[in-house]
């Protein structure tokens, strides 16, 4: 990876030619309400009617849509039609036609919209407030500042393409434009925050769910804590940032990343990344994979919420699903760093490695396979 | 629920700025309603507490603010120089994890001693498994003592900074 100092918390402002689709604001349900707690105020343009014109589309998929009947659906000119949809052809979506024809469109587009994403993760607490961005810094920034602001639980924030994504010790992750996914949620869990860190094994099972739920033979494993790869190579990764005080947690934000489609990477990541579409030589649909990683998601952080006995559950699946919890050759990048043999998780999450100096608790230091 | 639980119900539900809120768990039934600033509600004492749940503590808009752990002493005989022990305010960590004084290697620390520093103010990161703890100060003042060095591991409530309280 690789490592760019500063970017941690320089980058709070999101680029201004940056244009969101926010799903129009809906009535909260459930028993609590907030007052005066309203979405976060963006400074640049948010342009709800590119999700309606892709929603329309698709709505109509086998029949030629006249600019005027979308003007009129959408409550615009024609002309600013015709600009929205130049500008959806820019972001890949296939539209055939032009303003005296009408438009259709060619293929289903693979676009992380509000309108596409949210009737698929209906009954998820994710359903009701997604944000979808062209460009951005990067979606944890954005969802820290929201939950910051009174975000609701369950904001997600998602990114056609990130100028600055961010990994641990602010490393970046690369984020090409459309080919990952690049999606941050808001979490705001009634949990002391000693409790609430097994989460982060929590979100690495419940995406590798997702990733085998449709690539159905995939093999993938888990680097302890929560990097996904496949082949030896890492496809996902995860930062969860948290804002709490002693006894609870103000809100968490979990921000993963994704390489779905990246056909390559450059020079000085590609012997450690890949992607989905490198390691099983298809196309992944972004928009059902982002459903079935929301509703996984959606899943774990329930049960930890409601089940007493969901941490051993977590611990117990990782381990299983993981090949780095026991019996690794492993050097761990800690206190100076040091080299071992991997013996468990302990009842917190954090991995043992035996040394030659007795077992040692990995915290939070990078965990690499060592050649004998 | 005992009384230090809804005290710190209420403290969290004013802090997320939450109107209402509601709780049923076996026998025992909480019902909060706030009246804000910006929300006139006309009958708001209605739903103040209902049966079944311990009477929560003058609730409406303003519910008193529990004692900061900085409780400022009576004032007794005032020692010359140094400042009695109980003004100075222990910032813990709320977890088990690996101590950061900056946001990123190599670059300059949140604070360091004899800084100001206001509430809310970031004055550390404490990471365990890739998450990513920023603790902020909860009181204003002057950083006096940092306990802890940058890539220690620490213990959960361990102490990493003494700041002492502005008047």
């Amino acid at each position: 990876m690789v490592r760019v100092a500063g970017l941690l918390f320089v980058l709070s402002h999101v680029l201004p030619h940056n244009s969101a689709i926010t799903k129009s604001p809906t009535t909260p349900v459930g028993k609590v309400s907030r007052a005066g707690a309203a979405a976060p105020r963006r400074s640049y343009q948010s342009d709800v009617r590119l999700g309606q014109i892709v929603r329309l589309l698709m709505d109509h998929a086998t029949v030629v849509v006249s600019g005027t009947k979308i003007s009129q659906q959408i409550g615009t000119t024609r002309s600013q039609v015709w600009r929205l949809i130049q500008q959806l052809r820019r972001l890949g979506v296939d539209i055939a036609g032009h303003p005296a024809t009408g438009y259709q469109l060619r293929a289903l587009p693979d676009l992380l919209l509000p309108d596409i994403l949210a009737p698929l993760v209906r009954g998820t607490i994710f359903s009701e407030h997604i944000h979808h961005y062209y460009k951005i810094g990067s979606t944890n920034i954005a969802a820290l500042e929201a939950a910051t602001a009174g975000a609701p639980e369950g904001s997600v924030f998602l990114t056609e393409e990130q100028t600055a994504g961010r990994g641990r010790s602010s490393r970046s992750w690369h984020s090409s434009r459309s080919a990952g996914i690049y999606c941050s949620v808001v979490l705001r869990p009634l949990l002391p925050p000693a409790d609430v860190l097994i989460l982060a094994l929590a979100v690495a099972l419940a995406v590798k769910a997702a990733v085998e739920e449709i690539g159905a033979n995939l093999k993938v494993d888990l680097r302890w804590p929560n990097d996904l790869l496949l082949e030896g190579k890492k496809f996902c990764g995860i930062l969860t940032e948290m804002s709490a005080e002693a006894t609870r947690v103000r809100h968490l934000v979990v921000g993963i990343g994704v390489n779905v489609n990246h056909s390559d990477f450059p020079a000085s990541i590609e012997k450690e990344a890949t992607s989905l579409r490198l390691a099983t030589g298809t196309e992944w649909s972004r928009v059902e994979l982002t459903a079935a990683l929301l509703k996984s998601l959606d899943r774990e952080y329930r049960n930890l919420l409601r089940k007493p006995d969901a941490p051993g559950s977590i611990l117990r699946r990782f381990s299983q699903q993981s090949s780095y919890v026991r019996g690794m050759q492993v050097h761990v990048d800690e206190n100076g760093g040091f080299d071992g043999v991997t013996e468990s998780l302990d009842p917190r999450g954090f991995l043992q490695v035996r040394t030659a100096h007795g077992m040692r608790t990995v915290l939070s230091g990078s965990v690499r396979p060592k050649p004998q | 629920m005992n009384q230090k639980e809804l005290k710190e119900l209420i403290e969290f539900l004013k802090e997320q700025d939450i109107a209402e809120f509601e709780l049923e768990r076996g026998d025992v039934k909480v019902r909060i309603k706030r009246a804000t600033p910006n929300t006139s509600l006309p009958h708001d004492a209605r739903f103040v507490a209902v049966p079944a749940a311990p009477p929560p503590p003058s609730l409406p808009g303003h519910a008193p603010v529990t004692p900061a752990a900085h409780s400022t002493p009576a004032p007794a005989k005032e020692a010359p120089g140094e400042p009695p022990e109980e003004a100075l305010h222990m910032v813990r960590s709320p977890i088990v994890g690996t101590f950061y004084e900056a946001p990123s290697p190599g670059a300059p620390p949140f604070v360091k001693i004899g800084d100001s520093v206001e509430v809310g103010q970031v004055l550390c990161i404490v990471e365990a498994m890739k998450l990513m703890n920023e603790i902020e100060s909860d009181v204003a003042g002057e950083i006096t003592k940092k306990l802890v060095t940058n890539g220690q591991p620490i213990e959960y409530g361990q102490e990493l900074f003494v700041i002492r309280p502005r008047k």
